[in-house]
């Protein structure tokens, strides 16, 4: 593997201010997983690495029953998965982030670098942006808080400029009677998705409605993205037969899917519209059970 | 057989070793002063050198060497002498994306690989060929100096197939193709070279087949065989990738003389798929004919086998799959043709089963459909056409043995055939397939024999030098195994020496399922001989008959008639012939098979094979109709042993190869991209994991073998020969898709579904 | 460039001086000479250099040297004691979990890693768990039965 600079600052605002001065050169180093793999394959040169290990309060993790869930980016993804408030509060991350590589890889891998990375096809983002999830950007000096769906501008590129960092993943309190879910479709057990379909569904248990519908897609566009158009069709509807099918009509409408050494654009469409159809079938069976198992 | 040790399920004699970290692999080798090696490969599938410069990277400090075309010998050479078409480096073309070019020694690895990267190498791009059809036609751009791409030919020809499918009742007749797949043996290749001040070349290397590699070392460096030793370590897997001398070593070995210093190279994983060689993919033309009886006959096949760019195993696999084909069913009228076909790929090679899973996959396909234009069950042809024991087929093979009808019977039964054959069920279905194969390796050589050697030490300890290679199979267990049983020893008395060519006699390595027919043979011969003057060494010190005397539990125990017992250790029995006969006891067996001096091997190709051995496999599939994913439920493999000798290792050879025929069936696939492969790790050439694993009901057949030890056959190839065909003809009971072509992927699944 | 890494590996403390890019699978092979931990892929997807860092398994190939500052390692030469097999090393001689045995240290410490966090795992917990580690000898039917029989209390 190629030499690289390794620094291990022990504070957010010096681990801010190398990268500031590298101008871009070098990387921010979590979980490794992914920086390790790509410099070796020499997709990635990096001058040198910023390890964010020693930075204290990175892997926090609280929930508050009025503000939500706030998630340190370094917390290792096998953590995120059995923390008591993802495993009761956010079900679907906790599956969501259980499909993720090996458990080798979630005992390294983090919450945050899952995110940073940008990868079209990561499991976690999906499913926070279906559960309203946005990101606190630091550089040090100033904060700001970006929806995690304007957060991606391509594969591998996200907002953050250099000299930032993430510092917190915050993922607002579940409303009453959602349903959520993520569907993950792969070639093995172990493997990365070759669609992704997150949905969470909030619920009038009254009448049925559907009052809102996120659904967010992996692996079918540059980056993760809600599928707006289905979205649109089922909010203030029953989830029933007719509303279904014009849903899963439109899942692909947002996307659009490559042909990669993976698989073909036109079988990751109909895996959106099969794993669409199944994530709304399962939406349809919990609200009609009245949001019980 | 059950004897006190044969039979029994004996925990492997390295697994203790293995599970606590201490086996040494080559890849833990690290001698004293030893630097690091690093292959320059062709970026281009097919290119001329124009000019090549390496003066930045001689120039690079901790760079100790770097070596081309003009540093090595460069003679041609292949596997087949007579075929080759290879040197070291390429000096003149490049043919596939990977092709050897230049190579540098460094004081470590980083350094090594930077070096690699200052070389300027300018190249002339020249037109590439992938596909062998292509390949064969006439304006496809000459891959070698030939005439053609056609690199070999075989035919072979018995009856009147013609006329036969005239009289046939049914005929079927279709195109089959698989794809090339990787060994994916963990352990990469890899080599270490050094040479001694007496000029004698030591690589320590994980090889099949040391004895040969070191004749094809000798023969690649020019220099004598007697100054080339090959050692092997413990062995992270071969399944056929580990035959015939990787460019590594004569590269580390050219290295390793510059520099005066040990020599390591070792494969990255992409360079592992890359250069490592493929299963050959074959394109098969099959033509099948039967009587509305459902007996087969005639059958006709034109094989078109993926070579790759260069000559490896082409030529016996050929072979082999004509031989196979021609032994499963007594068919009187066969046809067969087979060509491997040049293309600007990585190489081809053996793999688990010499061409016969392929040509299995397309033949006992084409029977469900045969089966199916009769009106009659899958299950039924196959037994109708089973040979029986003592048969002589059309073809010229004897099958003195043949537990084929036990095998169907057992598969079907275990999965319930009767009842899920029948059944409607959406999308779940069974198959069934049968195979032959060989039991003893294979005749090619003209030679098929071993020795070995054991000593008794007056500690009682009892060791074996066998040239048997241990790559995980298990073939040091069977030896001590053998050793213990004939000599009343545990197996904690009984060790295994091997694993160095200046020690072990000569042998022709692991492959062809002959490990354990060929040296368990030689090792039983060698026990019985050493029992003989153990018994008589005995009879000495007790002073009785040597046919009182037995053999247990570590003793000579004498028990006659009217004589009290009397027993004596190994050990002292030892030292009383060390020291009072003045003969330690140390003997030599040997087996050979007998080969018929007059055997043409292109008219009478049957004979290539001492001993056969049957099986059936059934299985039960689910596709999933959204996705069409193939969930395999559950295998039964019914495979005849001849006399199972470790139960234990048995199953774990056909469980694993099982797996290995899932992956080639649904999962593995080489994608390339203008040649170079693109999914080169583990992420993207997807293998069975945990996950895909199904239940596998192994059923062991012992129907015995007239030449085998204990009767004994080899098992190591034959779990993976059926499982395409059995999971493809299941995936046509669940859904009425005929599958035709391999891997089955869920895409394709799914298209068809969606075509019905 | 090469820093200071203070590590504990098999409970044994090393001070070392260790380039900045190198792996904890480097330094545990090439530098402690510890071979039993094996390098497969290098890519975190075969599991053959699983060893457990801070009480969880990790693919050492994907741990960089110097992340392990601090950290208490065990690989697959701490198991034994006083010469005894481990329970899990015990089982997977017993029930011939092992073939060419180079998935197997790999193996072992990923059935050490999941029996600590849960010592009671159904069949298909194991095969979750155990996903990351591939062998393309033994189809795995011996390596499950091996696990589940450490789980049971072994039935030797």
């Amino acid at each position: 593997m190629k030499a690289f600079d390794y620094e291990r600052p022990s504070t957010f605002e010096d681990a801010c201010r190398i990268l500031h001065a590298a101008g871009g050169s070098k990387k921010v180093l979590a979980g490794g997983t992914d920086l390790i793999v790509k410099t070796r394959h020499k997709v990635m040169a990096p001058e040198g690495v910023v390890s964010l290990k020693d930075v204290p309060g990175l892997s926090d993790i609280s929930f508050d029953p009025e503000k939500g869930l706030f998630i340190g980016p370094m917390l290792r993804l096998s953590d995120v998965e059995t923390a008591d408030a993802v495993k009761t509060q956010y079900p679907a991350l906790a599956a969501a982030v259980a499909t993720i590589g090996s458990t080798q890889v979630r005992n390294r891998a983090t919450i945050g670098g899952n995110i940073c990375n940008a990868a079209p096809s990561a499991d976690s983002p999906p499913i926070l942006m279906a559960y309203g999830a946005s990101v606190v950007i630091g550089d040090g000096k100033n904060e700001r808080e970006v929806l995690l769906e304007d957060f991606f501008t391509g594969p591998g590129e996200t907002v953050l400029r250099v000299g930032e960092i993430v510092k917190q993943i915050v993922v607002p309190a579940p409303p009453q009677n959602i349903f959520a879910i993520y569907i993950k479709a792969a070639r093995s057990a172990l493997d990365i998705a070759l669609v992704g379909v997150a949905l969470l569904a909030v619920f009038d248990p009254a009448d049925r409605v559907v009052k809102d519908l996120k659904v967010a897609l992996a692996a079918v566009a540059p980056t993760p993205v809600r599928s707006r158009q289905m979205e649109r069709i089922v909010i203030g509807n029953k989830l029933d037969d007719t509303i279904i099918e014009k849903a899963v009509v439109e899942s692909c409408t947002d996307a659009c899917s490559i042909t990669d050494i993976r698989t073909t654009e036109g079988y990751r469409d109909t895996l959106v519209e099969t794993h669409t159809r199944q994530a709304l079938e399962a939406a349809r069976s919990w609200i009609e059970k009245g949001g019980v198992l | 057989m059950k004897g006190n040790i044969i039979g029994k399920r004996i925990p492997r004699i390295d697994s203790v070793p293995k599970a606590t970290g201490t086996a040494e692999y080559t890849v833990d080798l690290k001698l004293p002063g030893m630097i690091y090696g690093k292959i320059l490969r062709s970026p281009l599938p097919h290119a001329r050198i124009k000019s090549l410069d390496v003066s930045a990277a001689e120039a690079l400090p901790g760079v100790c060497a770097v070596i081309t075309a003009a540093d090595v010998p460069m003679g041609k050479f292949s596997f087949f002498q007579w075929l080759a078409d290879k040197t070291i480096f390429s000096s003149d073309k490049v043919r596939y994306v990977g092709d050897e070019v230049a190579a540098v020694a460094a004081i470590d690895a980083d350094t090594a690989e930077k070096a690699i990267e200052l070389i300027q190498v300018d190249y002339d791009p020249l037109p590439a060929v992938f596909e062998t059809e292509e390949a064969m036609t006439a304006d496809a751009p000459l891959i070698h100096d030939q005439e053609s791409n056609i690199g070999f030919k075989v035919e072979r020809h018995f009856g009147d197939p013609d006329n036969a499918f005239e009289s046939c009742d049914f005929v079927v007749e279709g195109c089959y193709k698989t794809d090339r797949v990787a060994h994916c043996c963990l352990e990469v290749s890899n080599c270490v070279a050094s040479w001694t001040p007496e000029g004698r070349l030591s690589i320590w290397t994980n090889a099949q087949a040391p004895h040969t590699q070191r004749q094809e070392v000798a023969r690649i460096l020019e220099i004598p065989l007697q100054d080339v030793r090959i050692i092997n370590s413990h062995m992270g897997g071969g399944f056929g990738s580990k035959l015939v001398m990787d460019m590594k070593l004569p590269i580390a070995a050219v290295l390793s003389k510059k520099t005066g210093r040990p020599v390591k190279i070792q494969n990255t994983r992409a360079e592992e798929f890359s250069t490592a060689k493929t299963r050959y993919g074959y394109t098969m033309y099959v033509k099948t004919g039967a009587k509305k009886d459902g007996t087969l006959q005639a059958r006709t096949v034109r094989v078109i086998a993926d070579n790759g760019a260069y000559h490896d195993k082409g030529p016996a696999t050929l072979n082999f799959s004509s031989m196979m084909f021609a032994t499963l069913y007594n068919i009187p009228n066969i046809h067969y043709e087979g060509m491997v076909v040049y293309t600007n790929k990585q190489m081809s090679t053996a793999f688990r089963g010499f061409g016969n899973p392929q040509l299995t996959f397309a033949c006992e396909v084409q029977l469900d459909e045969l089966a199916e234009k009769i009106g009659m069950d899958p299950v039924e042809i196959r037994r109708i056409n089973a040979n029986t024991p003592g048969q002589k087929l059309q073809c010229g093979a004897v099958v003195p043995t043949c537990g084929l009808r036990e095998c169907i019977e057992v598969a079907a039964q275990n999965i319930a055939w009767k009842e899920k054959y029948n059944r409607k069920d959406k999308l779940r279905g069974v198959g069934v397939a049968n195979m032959v194969h060989t039991a003893a390796g294979g005749r090619y050589y003209g030679y098929n024999a071993t020795d070995s050697f054991i000593k008794v030490a007056d500690d009682g300890t009892v060791s074996i030098v066998t040239p048997g290679l241990e790559m995980g199979q298990g073939v040091h267990t069977v030896v001590a195994m053998i050793v213990a049983e004939e000599l009343g020893l545990d197996m904690k008395s009984v060790k295994v020496l091997s694993n160095d060519t200046d020690l072990t006699p000569y042998d022709l390595g692991s492959w062809g399922s002959r490990a354990t027919f060929v040296v368990g043979n030689a090792a039983l011969a060698t026990a019985r001989e050493a029992r003989v003057v153990i018994i008589e060494t005995a009879a000495k010190m007790l002073d009785t008959k040597p046919e009182f005397i037995d053999l247990e539990n570590g003793m000579a125990v004498a028990r006659g008639p009217g004589m009290p017992e009397k027993s004596v250790s190994m050990g002292k029995l030892a030292a009383y012939a060390i020291n009072n006969m003045k003969a330690p006891i140390s003997v030599k067996g040997q087996w050979a098979d007998d080969i018929p001096e007059d055997w043409d091997i292109k008219t009478e190709f049957v004979k290539n094979v001492r001993s056969f051995a049957f099986a059936t496999q059934t299985c039960e599939v689910e596709i999933d109709k959204d996705t069409g994913e193939v969930k395999v439920l559950k295998f039964v493999a019914a495979h005849e042993t001849g006399t199972t000798m470790n139960e234990m290792l048995a199953e774990g050879q056909i469980e694993g190869a099982v797996m290995q025929g899932i992956g080639f069936t649904l999962m593995e696939s080489m994608t390339l991209d203008n040649g170079r492969v693109v999914n080169d790790g583990f992420l993207d050439y997807k293998l069975p994991t945990f996950g895909e694993q199904p239940e596998i009901d192994v059923q062991l057949i012992e129907t015995g073998d007239p030449h085998g030890p204990y009767g004994a056959k080899g098992i190591g190839e034959a779990g993976l020969v059926p499982t395409a065909a059995a999971l493809a003809n299941a995936i046509y009971n669940a859904s009425g898709i005929r599958v035709t072509e391999l891997p089955i992927t869920r895409e394709f699944m799914l298209n068809a579904l969606r075509e019905k | 460039m090469k820093r200071e890494l203070n590590i504990t590996i098999n409970g044994q403390p090393y001070n070392l001086f260790v380039s900045t890019h190198r792996t904890l699978l480097e330094v545990i092979r090439d530098d402690l000479d510890l071979t039993g931990t094996k390098v497969g892929c290098e890519m975190g997807e075969c599991g053959a250099c699983t060893v457990i860092m801070d009480g969880r398994t990790v693919n050492s190939c994907l741990v960089l040297a110097h992340e392990a500052e601090g950290c208490e390692v065990q690989t697959i030469e701490d198991l034994t004691e006083d010469g005894k097999l481990h329970p899990i090393q015990e089982s997977f001689v017993e029930h011939g979990a092992i073939q060419c045995g180079f998935c197997t240290s790999g193996m072992i410490m990923s059935t050490k890693g999941l029996l600590e966090k849960n010592p009671n795992p159904g069949e298909d917990e194991i095969r979750s768990e155990m996903r990351g580690n591939l062998c393309r000898c033994t189809g795995y039917v011996k390596i499950v039965e091996a696990i589940e029989a450490v789980r049971d209390g072994g039935d030797k």
